[in-house]
């Protein structure tokens, strides 16, 4: 019974370039406190070169490492069979001219894709034909209205996307943030369904329990 | 005469259930009224903002279908053209997430720390776009 210890992995993990994974870095475990503490300092991989952005690590592969080091531990592994570590490499800050460019790019685009929106839904006669039913009056160009429609157009996206300028309006996570989360999950799901190591993993012989 | 009547009867209720239906359909789709209603917090808002959204479209079609006008002053225009435009604001906020713009942008071009940022160049654009129309484009 004390040489039971179950074993959750941890869904994402992200970690630096050559620096060795050990358990207690991909996974949590709940056991005895010398035989937790003996395993949690087990070293489980470490990223070289030939990796990528990404390693996906199973929990047979941790399992064999537990067994190879302690053979007598039963180790219960509960929660998600896989964890993906992302692997952050030093890279070199953005240029701030690629972000101004980027910035200039959506600026740009999203002024002239809201005035081809207008044009497509014939926003201006709306305005007017909104005019004559407001006032009685006929306007070509009734800027009392298209003026603060124009300025709610960015507030309502501001309310939607719930940022005033890096503030919230609530604690709540906005869709964007949700969307952003999602997307990531996407690719976890992904890689652990693709990447995901498939052989059997037999301990070293010389542990091997006679 | 009699059959002819029925006929426009039939086409138009046809006709509109159909617009009806589609316009709640696109504003279901795009999730705006779940997010007024976790904004203000208030699960039991639900069926008056339905009501708002119905009784507006309501509003919109018989003002533009039978030519009433309310003759009030040109003041009462800026409320309504700013929730007007708070309006297609959302829609348009909600017609980029639904096409996943952003989290692809960003991840891929390693800018998510530039997110606010980038976000705000869409919102400024917009509304630049939309003043310079209005001011200086439909002259041309």
């Amino acid at each position: 019974m004390e040489r039971r210890v179950y074993l959750e992995l941890f869904n994402d993990k992200k970690a630096m370039d050559k620096e060795t994974l050990f358990v207690k870095d991909v996974a949590r475990l709940e056991g005895k406190r010398e035989i937790v503490s003996q395993i949690e300092q087990l070293p489980v991989y470490t990223p070289t070169k030939k990796d990528e952005n990404y390693v996906v690590i199973d929990v047979l592969t941790i399992l064999q490492h537990i067994h190879s080091a302690l053979p007598d531990i039963h180790v219960i592994p509960i929660g998600p069979k896989q964890t993906v570590i992302e692997i952050a490499r030093e890279k070199q800050p953005l240029s701030p001219l690629f972000v101004l460019f980027f910035w200039l790019l959506l600026y740009i685009g999203s002024a002239l894709a809201i005035m081809n929106f207008h044009e497509d839904v014939s926003m201006l006669l709306v305005h007017q034909k909104l005019y004559l039913f407001i006032t009685g009056k006929e306007l070509a160009q009734p800027l009392l209205l298209q003026i603060p429609y124009s300025i709610g157009l960015g507030l309502g996206m501001i309310i939607f996307f719930n940022h005033i300028f890096k503030k919230r309006i609530n604690e709540e996570p906005s869709p964007l943030d949700i969307e952003i989360f999602q997307y990531k999950k996407g690719i976890e799901d992904y890689l652990s369904a693709t990447e995901t190591d498939r052989s059997s993993k037999p301990w070293p012989s010389k542990h091997s329990p006679q | 005469m009699a059959f002819e009547a029925f006929a426009a009867v039939i086409v138009g209720l046809s006709g509109g259930l159909a617009v009806g239906g589609g316009f709640v359909a696109f504003i279901a789709v795009l999730g705006i009224i779940p997010r007024l209603i976790q904004l203000s917090k208030r699960t039991t808002a639900l069926r008056s903002f339905e009501w708002a959204i119905i009784l507006g479209a309501l509003t919109g079609s018989v003002a533009t279908l039978h030519g009433i006008t309310l003759k009030v002053s040109p003041f009462f225009t800026l409320p309504v053209g700013l929730l007007a435009g708070m309006f297609i604001g959302m829609l348009a906020a909600a017609l980029a997430e639904v096409l996943n713009v952003f989290p692809i942008f960003t991840r891929r071009l390693k800018l998510e720390k530039y997110l606010i940022f980038l976000m705000m160049a869409i919102v400024l654009g917009k509304i630049t776009g939309s003043l310079f129309q209005w001011l200086f484009f439909v002259k041309y």
